[in-house]
Parts: structure tokens; C-alpha cells; sequence
């Protein structure tokens, strides 16, 4: 008994952390429930404009999701890769509604936002009734953001140094172009192989063009790929440095 | 009387010709999406699909020019319909017994064929060809003999980095009320936009495609759009001016999502026309013939309208009703026998319902009507017209490849012609297909 006493202690300390934790990302809170007039109201522009990539089932199975790189996004998982929630949580209605939007730039997901919000909000709820997981869990709680340090030479040195440290480029590479040594292994949680960003070729990322859209990646992580939430190794000014740092990278090319 | 019947006839012909460019799978095969979501029911475009045409046929999401493409893609589609087709036509002229029969013909085969191409050109350009072979052996009698080149533009977009301009170079549709080369019906086009009063020398219609210059823009969105055509008057004897038989066409509209379940969205513009058509020239001394380059004593004409769109219970399968109104005016030099201005007005009324995706139900009632006669003396309502068209279509493959459809239609058009008014119509069971 007295040898197991740690790993009580120890197991106990890391529930309750996580129950902390959980609590804090909105994890323990109530699931909301879906809308279902609001979803029969999606129904119909999923099946016109998304069925042909995300597949009748939502699973990403859509006849055109053979030809596509990278693969529709699975629904049917909770899975989603631009969010403003912590790693592993539900995004928020208006993280699936910024998504819809503008679409995910290097991919074959248009910007909706001529359809108008009325409709989009109809359509992200439709969407939420592919996986259970949105029944069993509430979105998580968007992080927060603070304001930006001043981007100067100084942060981006620093920026630098937290590169390094945490092993970017071992995905993004020496230069940030996206071509690491890591690169031949990297797979999504479906199994398909996936390109880390390549920093120096465009302003335009998946999950947004802005410095903030750039820290909220590093924090939440893009969930379902390789890139991890970095809210638990850096600090907030860190993260700011590293969006800085990564302004060299495109200056570079 | 012959000739007016025949007049009336190749009018007619030229109408039943059914709207080419319309759908383009190649967009689908580009971005592998399906073809709804571009059109509302195809060809008929929807909000998105608008936009990627104001876009000059781009998404933006850095897959939209050819270097991004794969090499293998070919940006050519083809549309064409095959069925059965009856026609019967009242009042035509026949020498023996003398007098006037009743035509009816019934006919397997298929109506025109259009054969695009389209997409994106770098990063701020595009541009269409749509070519229309000549279809002699077209078993619905229909198709044009001689081949055309119906679109041919180049498209610079985003000028000084703003949705608000955009230039087409070349020949063009102009902005229309309702595009008619995105109809859903095959054997009735909208007449008002090629309707001449009767003794009319002028040529422009806005139905045709145009070769010329359209300046146009929008908002991010498409909320509000903007569109100015300057063109030379097709088929016209070229006038000697810097701009020969010239004619300008312009439209502004807009459209306001409502946000409701009753009428989420409304759409609306008004549109006008100014053009000037030579009615002298100098004569080849060998033919009598005008000699082109060298007409002269150009006279006005106008055309003038607006149109409302109300989209009913969905702004994507809507119950989709359209009004448009027209007005024309054509100095009294343009007219045979002319002693006063021309005017008329007409319009049409369109359904349009799409309960599913897959399904459209069309049905218009168009009439056109001489309000002032150029000539005092001749019948007030010569070449006046009444039109209804119904159809329905079920769209049985729609895919990112292919759009197949099958397509049950009727229209009858009554056009007075020497007092009469002899009817024609057609019935049509057939499929419509674009690759």
C-alpha cells in the first residue's frame, strides 16, 4: 500500500487538474443542445453546397473527397482544426461560423459568407448533428487573447529562441518553409499525410491571416494534425515573440 | 404578308435557340464541388455563383490560377439537349391552295451545342469562349447553320485592388435583368430583349452578346453591383465614327437578405440602354449594296426597365418570383415609313421554384405591346406578343463532373402579324446535359 501512495497522490493531483482544467476550457459545463430547427434549416444548403466533399454522413466521404489535398474535414469526429477553444475541445458557434465564412485558404473550402449569416448559423448547426460528441460536451471557452507587445527587434529575437527551443522547425523547417525533417512522417488523425505551413510563401493561413489568428493558433493547437496547443509551454508574450519572429521568415523569401 | 411571317418566324427561331454558355463543369472539375453550388438549378446562377463571376471565376483560396491547377486539367465543357420536339405554327404563308396553314412538325435529335471555356488567367484576369458550331444537320431544325463564336472576353478584375472595378474586353453578355444565357427553359427565350417595333431598322439586342467593353463592379458580397456595356450594335452596317452603330447598356442592382423564413431575400435593379443606329450610307456601284464603314445619319434609340426578384421560404431553393418591365423608343428615322417616334412596352413575369436541389419548376407569362406605332397608318399592333412557358426539370446527376437533366416543357407565343394573331408552339421532352 505504502508503495502505491504516489501513484494515489499522483493520479488523484492529475484528476484533479484536469477536472480543474476541464472546468476552466468549459469541459464540465452542459452541453448545448442543437437547434434542431435550425438544423433542419441547414439541412438543405448542406446537402447543395458541402455533400459533394463532406459525404452524406458528414464523414469527409463526399464523391469529390477523392481528388481533394487535404481531405475534407470529418465531421462525424468533433474534430475541428481552427478554433478559438483549448486543444481537444468543441469550437464555439462562431469559431464553425468564421470557418464557413471565409473558407480555409490552400484548400478547396470556399468562403460562404455571400449566403449571409442567416443561412451560415442555420448550416454550422446542421453540422453538429454528425457527432455525438456535441450531445455529450459544451464547446470549449474561447482563450483569451492580450494585446500585442510591440514587434520589435527584441521580440523577434526572442521569438527566435522559442523557435528553436520548441523545435519548430523540425516540421516547418530551418527557414520556416514548410519543409522539415519530419515532414515524410507527419499524418492527421485519419491517417493522411499532412504539410506543415510554409511561412515564407504566403500571408494567407488556414486558420486565418492576422497576428491574432497566428497566437490563437499557437495556444489552441490545430486540432487532428501534428501542430499541438503550446498554451501549456508558453507564456502569452512568448507567443506574441514567436507571431513576431515569424514576420523574418516572410521578410526573408 | 410572306415576308412579315417569316420575319416573325426567324424571330421566333432565333428565340427558341436555347441560351448557351449557361452552366460550365469545367468550374465543378476545377474545385471539385458540385454544380449547385453555383447554380440555384442550372444554368440558372445563384448568389455564389454570381460572385465567382464578379469574381472573374475565382474562389480565392489560392487555387483558382492555371499554375495551381494540375496539368491534366482541361478547362473545356460542352452542353447540349437531345429529345423530342413539337412545333406548330398558325399563319404561315403557303402559295398552293393560297392563303395561310398550320405548320406541325415533330422531330428526335437535339438543340445547338455549346462548347466552353473558361477559368482564371494569372492573378487579376480571366476569360470565356463559348463557340457554336453550325448545326445543319440539327434534328429540331433549330440550330444555326453557320458556327459562331457567341463569347469571347478577356476579364481584368480587381483593378486597384477594389471589387468595384472590373473590365470585359470583347464580346460580352451584358448585364441583364435575368441572364437569358442562363435560362431554365429551352423552347422560349424572353422576348423583350429582342424585340424591335415593327418597321425598325435598328439591331441591338441585349439578349445577344455584345462586342465591346463592359466596365463593371460590386461590393465584397454582391450586395450592390454596377455594370456599363459599350459596344458596337451587332449586326449593324458599320457607321463611319470612332465607335461605329455604337451602344451603351447599363444596370444597377442590388440585393438585401431579409433574414426570415417568409422572403429571406429580395433582388432588384433598373437598367437602360442608348444607342444610335445609321440609317445611310454610300452603295457599292456594282451591288447597290451599303458599303460598311461608311454609314452615316445615326439615330437614337432607348430601352429602359427595371426588375424585382422575391426568393420565397429559402434564399438556395427558393420559390423565386421575377418581374420585369421594359420600355423602348426609337426615333421615327429608324422606323419604315416613320412619321413618329416608336415606343412600346413589355415584361414578363416568372416562377421559378426549386423545392430540392434537383428539381425546378419554371412558369412565365411574358406580353409585349406597342403603345405608339412609328408608321400612323399601319396595324398599331403588329408584332405584338403574348407568351407562356412551362417546364419542369429534375436534375438526375449533379455532380463536380456532369450536370444531367431531364426537361418537360411547353410554351405557346401569339405575335400579332397583319392583324392576326397566329399562335406557335412547341412541346419539348428531352435531356439537357453539360460535361
Amino acid at each position: 500500500m505504502a508503495s502505491l501512495r504516489p501513484v494515489l497522490v499522483a493520479t488523484l493531483g492529475l484528476a484533479a487538474v484536469a477536472l480543474l482544467s476541464g472546468a476552466d476550457q468549459g469541459g464540465d459545463a452542459a452541453p448545448v443542445p442543437i437547434d434542431q430547427g435550425l438544423a433542419a434549416r441547414g439541412k438543405p444548403l448542406y446537402e447543395r453546397f458541402c455533400i459533394s466533399c463532406h459525404g452524406p454522413q458528414g464523414d469527409g466521404h463526399g464523391y469529390a473527397a477523392q481528388w481533394l489535398d487535404p481531405m475534407p474535414r470529418d465531421f462525424t469526429s468533433g474534430i475541428f482544426k481552427c478554433r478559438s477553444t483549448p486543444s481537444g475541445t468543441l469550437p464555439t458557434d462562431a469559431d464553425l461560423m468564421r470557418t464557413l465564412r471565409v473558407g480555409i485558404y490552400h484548400t478547396y473550402m470556399p468562403p460562404w459568407a455571400v449566403l449571409g449569416d442567416w443561412n451560415l448559423r442555420a448550416l454550422a448547426e446542421y453540422i453538429k448533428t454528425f457527432s455525438p460528441k456535441w450531445k455529450e460536451e459544451a464547446p470549449g471557452q474561447p482563450i483569451a487573447i492580450p494585446p500585442s507587445p510591440p514587434d520589435d527587434e527584441a521580440s523577434r529575437k526572442r521569438g527566435a529562441v522559442i523557435w528553436a527551443n520548441n523545435q519548430c522547425a523540425k516540421c516547418h523547417g530551418a527557414k520556416g518553409k514548410g519543409d522539415g525533417l519530419s515532414v515524410p512522417t507527419l499524418m492527421d488523425d485519419w491517417g493522411h499525410h499532412i504539410t506543415p505551413f510554409d511561412f515564407t510563401s504566403s500571408d494567407a493561413r488556414k486558420c486565418g491571416n492576422t497576428d491574432t489568428d497566428l497566437y490563437r493558433t499557437f495556444m489552441t493547437g490545430v486540432s487532428g494534425t501534428p501542430m499541438p496547443s503550446f498554451a501549456d509551454s508558453l507564456k502569452p508574450e512568448e507567443a506574441w515573440d514567436l507571431v513576431h519572429f515569424l514576420h523574418t521568415l516572410r521578410q526573408q523569401e | 404578308m410572306k415576308l412579315r411571317v417569316l420575319v416573325v418566324a426567324a424571330a421566333a427561331l432565333a428565340v427558341l435557340l436555347p441560351g448557351s454558355a449557361g452552366a460550365i463543369p469545367a468550374f465543378a472539375r476545377k474545385y471539385n464541388v458540385a454544380c449547385s453550388t453555383c447554380h440555384e438549378a442550372w444554368p440558372k446562377l445563384n448568389d455564389f455563383g454570381q460572385l465567382f463571376r464578379d469574381n472573374g471565376y475565382r474562389m480565392n483560396r489560392g487555387k483558382d490560377n492555371p499554375v495551381e491547377q494540375n496539368g491534366s486539367y482541361w478547362p473545356i465543357a460542352m452542353r447540349t439537349t437531345v429529345g423530342y420536339q413539337f412545333a406548330q405554327q398558325e399563319g404561315v404563308a403557303v402559295a398552293e391552295p393560297p392563303g395561310t396553314t398550320t405548320t406541325k412538325t415533330g422531330t428526335l435529335g437535339f438543340a445547338g451545342l455549346d462548347i466552353l471555356t473558361a477559368g482564371a488567367l494569372g492573378e487579376q484576369m480571366s476569360w470565356l469562349l463559348v463557340y457554336t458550331p453550325g448545326l445543319g444537320s440539327a434534328g429540331f431544325g433549330t440550330g444555326p447553320a453557320d458556327g459562331d463564336l457567341e463569347s469571347a472576353f478577356v476579364g481584368f478584375h480587381r483593378l486597384f485592388g477594389t471589387p468595384f472595378l472590373n473590365i470585359r474586353v470583347g464580346k460580352h453578355a451584358p448585364d441583364l435583368p435575368v441572364d437569358e444565357h442562363r435560362i431554365l427553359t429551352l423552347t422560349q427565350g424572353y422576348n423583350i430583349y429582342h424585340f424591335h417595333p415593327q418597321g425598325s431598322a435598328a439591331t441591338f439586342e441585349p439578349g445577344n452578346n455584345q462586342a465591346g467593353v463592359e466596365i463593371y463592379g460590386h461590393t465584397e458580397l454582391d450586395a450592390l453591383r454596377y455594370s456599363v456595356s459599350v459596344a458596337t450594335e451587332n449586326d449593324a452596317i458599320f457607321s463611319n465614327n470612332w465607335l461605329s452603330s455604337p451602344v451603351v447598356w447599363a444596370r444597377v442592382s442590388g440585393r438585401l437578405m431579409l433574414n426570415n423564413g417568409l422572403l429571406p431575400e429580395i433582388k432588384g435593379g433598373i437598367f437602360g440602354s442608348a444607342g444610335w443606329h445609321p440609317v445611310q450610307a454610300l452603295t457599292d456601284p456594282a451591288s447597290g449594296d451599303p458599303v460598311s464603314g461608311t454609314a452615316y445619319s445615326n439615330q437614337p434609340y432607348q430601352k429602359f426597365g427595371a426588375d424585382l426578384h422575391l426568393l420565397f421560404f429559402s434564399t438556395v431553393n427558393p420559390l423565386d418570383i421575377t418581374g420585369v418591365v421594359m420600355f423602348g423608343n426609337e426615333d421615327q428615322a429608324l422606323i419604315t415609313n416613320g412619321t413618329r417616334s416608336a415606343q412600346w412596352v413589355g415584361g414578363f413575369v416568372e416562377v421559378n421554384w426549386v423545392p430540392t436541389f434537383n428539381w425546378a419548376i419554371v412558369g412565365r407569362y411574358e406580353q409585349i405591346a406597342t403603345t405608339q406605332a412609328g408608321d400612323p397608318t399601319a396595324v398599331q399592333n403588329e408584332g405584338d406578343l403574348t407568351a407562356y412557358t412551362l417546364a419542369i426539370r429534375y436534375t438526375m446527376e449533379f455532380s463536380n463532373r456532369a450536370a444531367v437533366t431531364l426537361v418537360l416543357e411547353g410554351s405557346q407565343v401569339s405575335t400579332t402579324t397583319s392583324g392576326m394573331q397566329p399562335k406557335g408552339s412547341t412541346v419539348l421532352a428531352g435531356i439537357d446535359f453539360a460535361f
